[in-house]
């Protein structure tokens, strides 16, 4: 039977996002162009937004001053101390989630109920607990991280291909040998961008952490310059933040590409 | 347009009784006032429970807040129109981008009065600290920095030629419980609290903050710039209402010349403020300890506002360029020598 129907033209296509190199950039040049030119030409008030011009120059001077070094070392090194403590405390209950029944039975409904308590909210008790200096900060920030890490391991260690489990228990490999050579491995993906998660909810906490009882750090200094309304002071301090995001997530990014050159 | 029977009928009683009460400039003009929930704030309370804002046509709504800085913005946001609280940075900062004006004073230190307190914590009191001179190196509690406890901290470190470490706490709240708990070694604040937290032995009173800074006006009266310039008959308005509220309050608890009556129907106004959560036995003697004096008219106390100014400036915490007029109206209430 000869077809004489009109020809169906092709529908495929799409759906299938592409690098697009300086987009990105772009649109933050144009954001930013926007603000610095409404608020020369006076349709945003100071009081609603600084001008990112005036933000720069604080940010200058915070940097000639080396007041900056003096905010971001101890913040760095609460960042640094209290997640170190909560991602591995968090991957290490998380295996154990993952690999035994009994503590799986045990601990989610446990993580499921500290996840979504507000960690700010615990500040006051974590300073009579661990006193109104470092170790507070450090506790909060790793609290914080600590439940993220776990429900992102656990579920990454679920996720392992369970064939390849059972190819090498077919070679006779030991437990401890898939755990370490198939788990391991296989879990890193997961492991890996639930990170992301948890080192970005850590930099929040940072803020939260320096509430109470910090003189020095990006977080009281944020603090300070809300409570003062200086605005140049705060965006300055935000995009230190933000910076901070960027060079975390960036730091996630080439470890994957470390740690996960066996995928390709 | 169309109205019905009832409309018309509700049309015309509402514009009625509109008119009826309306007495010298404001119709019924809704006005908020930030409030803290402290005796020294007392002035604004009266105000409406005895209905003087009513009197004057100022349907007032009071607002209350958890520290000073909060309510500049809010003032600068136009949420709250009239604010009493310490003149903090933020203020400074909010009057320097045109925001807001201090246009009276409230509360001030004065030699004879209580005015008020230095405290330490009760470890801080048992390692030996006994005089604000000792605290050398120690925590000295700040809601936040720029925070009038900030400027008293360093007036006090500075008389004394020592340092201070401030620690900030966001809360006065916050500063009982690590005052309490021993997390902090130092702090001052108005005598109702200090000395509810001295009776409690929680912590003690070691000084006064009336040695270091003798008229230190602790709070001023502020709106928002454009009260001070499009509402000026509304804002005149409010500072007599103000002051009637501050002078019924001096009457009752400073100057005790209404007698014990006079005393206790000012305790119990208070109260439904202050301490609500106690019983009235119990936060009486808080109450009338703690009464320090109101400004009279809403006096300005020049010298103390540019002593504060100069401070914030000194410590690099607003801009250097900001004068006092900026921040100061002073043809709303009389200045003192």
């Amino acid at each position: 039977m000869a077809e004489q129907g009109t020809p169906v033209p092709f529908r495929g296509g799409g759906f299938a996002p592409r690098a697009k190199r300086g987009v990105g950039v772009v649109v933050f040049i144009a954001l930013i162009a926007l603000v610095e030119w409404g608020t020369r030409s006076g349709w945003i008030s100071s009081l609603t937004l600084p001008r990112p011009s005036d933000v720069l120059a604080t940010f200058g001077e915070l940097w000639s001053s080396g007041r900056l070094w003096e905010h971001l070392a101890p913040s760095l090194t609460r960042f640094a101390v209290g997640s170190l403590f909560g991602v591995c405390a968090g991957i290490g209950v998380g295996f154990a989630i993952g690999l035994f029944s009994y503590a799986r039975a045990g601990l989610v409904p446990l993580v499921a109920a500290l996840f979504p308590i507000p960690k700010i909210a615990l500040l006051p008790l974590f300073v009579i607990w661990f006193g109104i200096d470092e170790a507070s900060k450090y506790a909060l920030i790793a609290f914080g991280t600590f439940t993220p890490t776990v429900v992102a391991t656990y579920g990454a260690v679920d996720n392992v291909d369970r064939t390849l489990i059972r190819m090498g228990q077919s070679f006779g490999l030991s437990w401890w040998s898939i755990v370490r050579k198939i788990v391991l491995p296989g879990a890193m993906p997961g492991i890996l961008s639930g990170l992301r998660i948890s080192l970005a909810i850590a930099i929040i906490l940072l803020v939260a952490a320096e509430m109470l009882g910090a003189q020095r750090g990006i977080g009281a200094y944020i603090l300070e310059a809300g409570s003062l309304y200086d605005l140049e002071r705060l965006f300055a301090g935000v995009t230190i933040l933000s910076l901070l995001g960027v060079a975390v997530s960036f730091a996630i990014g080439a470890i994957e590409k470390r740690l996960l050159r066996w995928r390709n | 347009m169309t109205f019905t029977r009832r409309q018309t009928l509700a049309l015309i009683s509402g514009t009625a009784a509109s008119a009826l009460a309306a007495p010298a400039i404001a119709q019924n003009r809704k006005i908020t006032v930030g409030a803290l929930r402290l005796t020294s704030h007392a002035a604004s309370f009266v105000a409406e429970q005895r209905g003087y804002f009513a009197e004057a046509g100022l349907d007032a709504e009071l607002r209350f807040f958890d520290a000073a800085q909060p309510m500049a913005v809010a003032i600068a946001s136009g949420d709250v129109d009239f604010g009493i609280t310490a003149m903090t940075g933020a203020l400074i900062s909010l009057a320097d981008k045109g925001a807001v004006r201090i246009i009276g004073g409230a509360l001030q230190e004065e030699p004879g009065i209580d005015g008020q307190k230095i405290l330490a914590s009760d470890a801080a009191f048992q390692a030996g600290i006994t005089a604000p001179g000792m605290l050398d190196g120690k925590k000295w509690a700040v809601t936040q920095a720029g925070s009038s406890f900030h400027y008293m901290g360093s007036k006090i470190a500075a008389a004394e030629g020592i340092d201070l470490q401030y620690t900030p706490l966001q809360k006065v709240g916050a500063i009982i419980g690590a005052m309490k708990s021993g997390q902090v070694d130092g702090w001052s604040i108005v005598p109702h609290i200090a000395k509810a937290l001295a009776g409690s032995g929680a912590v003690h009173i070691i000084g006064d903050v009336a040695d270091y800074l003798p008229d230190y006006q602790v709070t001023t009266v502020f709106t928002s710039k454009k009260n001070t310039t499009d509402e000026r008959a509304m804002t005149e308005e409010f500072l007599k209402v103000f002051s009637r509220g501050v002078d019924d309050f001096n009457a009752a608890l400073v100057d005790k010349t209404e007698g014990d009556a006079g005393r206790d129907a000012m305790v119990e106004l208070i109260h439904n403020y202050v301490y609500s959560d106690q019983p009235l036995e119990k936060a009486a003697p808080s109450i009338i300890n703690g009464a320090m004096r109101l400004n009279a008219n809403a006096a300005l106390n020049m010298g103390s506002l540019r002593d504060q100014l100069d401070w914030f400036k000194a410590e690099d915490l607003v801009d250097d360029g900001i004068g006092i007029d900026t921040v100061v109206d002073d043809s709303f209430a009389p200045t003192m020598a």
